[in-house]
């Protein structure tokens, strides 16, 4: 370890002394909101500077383990600004709660440090240590409204499929240690291409590629290894599910586009039949169920794991051949992630008031009583359908099209993605529904959050319309990502 | 000509749209009358246009062209020509007359309708004009979102299940359709040495189309993707179930506009894009398409017969009408193309003033049915004489725009087959049957005791009312005794598609 070792890494570092800063700083004056937040939103204004003064660099520290490169700063700014955005939108809500504030965006910053380490990631160990250091957090968030028995079980249920998972991908990796010999991405790169030169995939590597798939494919909620995600999403305070449908999903990608497109891409003819019928499932259940749902958090849980599905056709185009799949997997991480966010936070808006419920009905006439988040929560609802020209269609166009660039079977899969995003139309469109098309039921939740909020989702609004007009810009630094250290 | 009038006629209603955003609800005769403004204005300018529009040259006029997303070669072109020009002023034309026919109908929420309105306006144009596939596709889905917000919040009493049945058809023909639009410039790409420069290009792609660079099984795939879009938007029978509860379900102004434009939008692409690109398959396909023509002809005018209600009995007519557009462009003759493009407007200018005369109704009496109705011609006489004159244009009254139509896809398929050309005049017969029948049974006979029980509530029309049907009376007779203005315009575009097509041109 050496100086600028610690300066390729100084993102991260900064990211944990903002976590440690935020802490101090409700040590000195307890239960105040204001000084913590400032702390926070400031202590992550100075990582995203960090970032970008490494944009365009390249290098690696500790011996090869992490490794900076467009990916990692694409990435890393995106899990800054999902930092940014939750903290944004939880204040409003933990206050009349009575939880933490502090606490909260302590943890939340924990969180994204370990996602931020994924994203930089070129070491097995270094990965799944990463890895545990972006899901722990995550478990306490959810589980964060300590009194709400829905809150507990959600993160007890998060938990334990979590820990499962974590221990799956381990076991795999240790099979691939075993095989190859090396821990260094590049390393196992390197091997497995001379395996596969040689024709003859061992048993045991293969049950290796079975247990990394089965752990990634819980993290990133495919289907059917998903059953977590609508307890976790349903039961946990409504920003924590905000953060937990974009966060620890990107991260989960992030460690896909680490370990199976960096250490595992020589092997990528195995594991593409393996994705194709995952995506498959993944979107096609998700979205059925969605339909069924009359909890929008619920429904927004389900329509989250259709939305995993597309992003896993990019996967598979990447698979197929298609290197501009992994482009398209990095502006629907983007895109997913303002559309998103920003439908939770009209949810968490509405819930800012203790006892109202997230069913569909608090919606009724929303665009009524309140015209301006009535109007923004159609934009989300609208892009995450994929209505251009808003963000939401330019991330379906870009994976549709390396689907079909990738050809064959994945075509298939372009089209049923499409079949997929059409009948989604029906679930996001019905919330549009009561908000426009049903008189506001007698007891309204009067909503009216604060600035802060407001400034939250003002960006995640001007977000999902910028990325939809001038899709340009983000696809510009996606591509220039979709190159990286393997 | 360095004045870019056509991205002026299409964002004009959009500055109008954010004018009447940007006014305080608590005036809603500011914003009916802002709205009113920008849609004449619109309308106005693409008059100017018609006026300034070379007849003779075929191709394109008055293109425009910007880089937009350079990375695939998506540009922002437009242009026109004979074809598309009609159909912008054909919008630009029931736009205005729309928004003025909601200044009594809407009282509720005004600026939001309003905002759709224009909105709806901006898509509708941008189809007509988009020379770059993906723009076409983005204007598509455009037109989609303020028409399901129309039908939804100020439709009838079952308008919640209408719009998400509209919008869901729509969306499974249009996604389908951005896939084979996205496979289409792939392939261009692919043909091009990965270069992405032209992928969307319109004219790029039909002249890749044209050398016969798109394999046959590429095109089958890409040509029904696209077909299925277009069919369910124009409706063609067996899609078309949408269309009678849109209908019955939309405010008057939405049906106006959704028989008028949307409908040919579905038409309309198919001449601009699916046959033209994928030649090969729009002859293998034409067979089959013609069976659900006739069919759709055939069957629309049936079961008009049978429909309790005003609005229902018009939308079932609507996919009568329609399968003569379709009719007409598959047997690829110049004169059925060209009477199917009449059609084509025809219809909007009918259909439109049978819908707002619909309206008219409704606003006096909140019913459709016909069972409820009879003699209103003695209490409305003015209205009853207006219908009168709509209901025969419909039927195919010689003289009248219908019939050019009509006749000319007919002759244009007798060469084709005798037994559809007959099957066609049965449902002339069949159109006056029904139409004159509910007409009978609205506007004679005695007064039905619903009726009488709104007592003075059944004024005549208003001048606000007569307004709205005067220019659409108008030009049907215009167009049904002097078919040539249009026909002429329509010449260089029919011999353009039929060269695509891969049909030796005759006259």
């Amino acid at each position: 370890m050496n100086w600028s070792d610690i300066g390729t890494i100084s993102p991260v570092v900064i990211a944990v002394l903002v976590a440690a800063a935020v802490l101090v700083v409700d040590m000195v004056a307890p239960g105040r909101r204001d000084p913590v937040i400032v702390t926070a939103l400031g202590g992550l204004g100075i990582v995203a500077v960090a970032i970008l003064i490494q944009a365009g660099r390249s290098g690696s520290a500790f011996g090869g383990a992490y490794s900076l490169d467009n990916l990692t700063v694409f990435l890393d700014m995106l899990f800054v600004a999902i930092a940014a955005l939750t903290i944004m939108f939880a204040a409003d809500y933990l206050e009349p709660r009575g939880l933490p504030i502090a606490e909260f965006a302590a943890v939340l910053i924990f969180a994204v440090t370990g996602a931020m380490l994924v994203a930089g990631s070129t070491d097995l160990l270094l990965l799944f240590v990463a890895l545990e250091l972006m899901v722990l957090p995550g478990y306490m968030l959810a589980g964060f409204a300590r009194h709400d028995p829905y809150s507990t079980e959600g993160a007890i249920k998060y938990f334990l499929l979590g820990s499962f998972s974590s221990a799956i991908l381990l076991f795999g990796l240790a099979y691939v240690w075993g095989i190859t010999g090396t821990t260094r991405v590049d390393g196992v790169a390197a091997a497995l291409a001379t395996v596969v030169a040689t024709g003859k995939i061992a048993p045991g590597l293969a049950m290796g590629l079975a247990f990394m798939t089965t752990g990634v494919a819980f993290k990133m909620a495919a289907v059917p290894f998903h059953y977590w995600t609508p307890d976790a999403y349903q039961g946990s305070p409504t920003p924590v599910t905000a953060y937990l449908s974009v966060g620890p999903k990107v991260g989960a990608f992030a460690i896909a586009l680490r370990l199976f497109v960096g250490a595992l891409g020589p092997l990528k003819a195995d594991w593409l039949p393996v994705v194709i019928v995952l995506a498959a499932l993944t979107m096609t259940l998700g979205n059925l169920v969605a339909i069924t749902q009359d909890n929008v958090k619920r429904m927004l849980a389900y329509s989250s794991i259709a939305h995993t599905g597309y992003i896993l056709v990019g996967l598979a185009a990447y698979a197929g051949g298609e290197q501009s799949g992994l482009s398209a997997i990095l502006f629907y991480g983007a895109a997913y992630t303002f559309m998103n966010m920003g439908a939770f936070a009209v949810v968490t808006a509405l819930q800012r008031r203790p006892g109202v419920s997230s069913q569909i009905a608090t919606f009724a006439g929303l665009g009524r009583r309140d015209p301006w988040l009535g109007a923004l929560m159609a934009l989300f609802l609208l892009s995450l359908t994929g209505i251009p020209p808003l963000a939401g269609f330019w991330a379906k166009a870009y994976v549709i099209l390396a689907a079909i660039q990738a050809g064959g079977w994945l075509t298939v899969l372009a089209v049923l993605a499409m079949i997929n995003a059409a009948a989604a139309a029906f679930y996001y469109l019905r919330v549009v529904v009561y908000m426009y098309m049903r008189e506001p039921t007698g007891d309204a939740a009067p909503s009216s959050p604060g600035a802060l909020f407001r400034t939250g989702l003002a960006i995640t609004g001007v977000g999902t319309l910028i990325f939809g007009l001038f899709p340009a810009l983000v696809a510009a630094a996606a591509d220039a990502a979709n190159v990286f250290h393997g | 000509m360095n004045l870019p009038i056509l991205s002026l006629i299409t964002f004009t209603p959009l500055v109008g749209a954010l004018a009447v955003a940007a006014l305080p609800s608590r005036y809603p005769h500011l914003i009916r009358r802002t709205a009113l403004a920008f849609s004449l204005l619109a309308w106005v300018m693409s008059l100017v246009l018609l006026a300034a529009y070379a007849f003779g040259p075929t191709g394109f006029q008055f293109v425009e062209a910007h880089n937009w997303i350079p990375t695939f070669g998506i540009r922002y072109k437009v242009g026109i020509d004979g074809l598309s020009i009609l159909m912008v002023v054909l919008t630009t034309t029931l736009s205005w007359i729309s928004i003025l026919a909601s200044f009594g109908p809407i009282k509720d929420r005004v600026k939001g309708y309003m905002i759709s309105f224009l909105v709806l306006e901006v898509g509708m144009i941008g189809v007509f004009l988009a020379l770059d596939l993906f723009l076409f596709y983005i204007y598509w889905e455009i037109v989609l979102v303020p028409m399901y917000l129309i039908i939804g919040i100020w439709g009838g009493s079952n308008r919640i299940y209408a719009t998400m049945k509209f919008v869901l058809y729509t969306l499974v023909g249009s996604l389908l359709m951005l896939v084979a639009i996205l496979a289409t410039a792939f392939a261009y790409q692919v043909g091009h040495g990965g270069s992405w420069v032209g992928a969307f290009d319109f004219q790029l792609l039909q002249q890749f189309a044209a050398s016969g660079q798109f394999g046959d099984a590429f095109q089958n795939l890409a040509f029904l993707a696209l077909f299925l879009a277009f069919a369910i938007k124009v409706p063609m029978f067996p899609f078309h179930t949408w269309l009678p509860d849109a209908h019955t379900e939309a405010p008057t102004a939405g049906s106006v506009i959704l028989a008028g434009v949307l409908l040919k939008l579905g038409a309309y692409g198919l001449i601009r894009f699916a046959v033209p690109l994928y030649p090969h398959a729009a002859h293998t396909f034409a067979g089959p398409i013609i069976v659900l023509s006739v069919i759709a002809i055939v069957y629309g005018a049936i079961v008009s017969i049978v429909q309790p209600d005003l609005k229902r009995l018009i939308a079932y007519s609507s996919v009568s009408h329609m399968g003569f557009v379709t009719l007409g462009i598959f047997v690829f003759s110049a004169t059925a193309l060209q009477g199917a493009i009449l059609q084509m407007i025809s219809h909007g200018l009918i259909t439109g003033g049978l819908f707002l005369l619909v309206g008219v109704i409704y606003e006096r009496t909140h019913d459709r049915t016909i069972a409820k109705m009879g003699g209103l011609a003695a209490t409305m006489p003015v209205w009853a004489t207006v219908f009168g004159f709509f209901i025969l244009a419909s039927a195919g009254l010689p003289g009248l725009s219908g019939f050019v139509g009509e006749f000319l896809v007919f002759v244009g398929s007798f060469g084709i087959s005798p037994l559809i050309a007959v099957a066609t005049i049965i449902v002339m017969v069949l159109a006056a049957t029904y139409l004159l029948w509910m007409f009978q049974r609205v506007a004679f006979g005695t007064m039905s005791d619903f009726l009488k029980g709104l007592g003075g509530h059944l004024t005549d029309m208003t001048g606000t009312e007569a307004v709205t049907l005067l220019p659409l009376g108008f030009l049907i007779v215009v167009l049904g005794l002097f078919p040539s203005l249009v026909l002429d315009l329509l010449r260089a575009p029919a011999q353009a598609f039929l060269a695509a097509a891969g049909v030796a041109v005759g006259g």
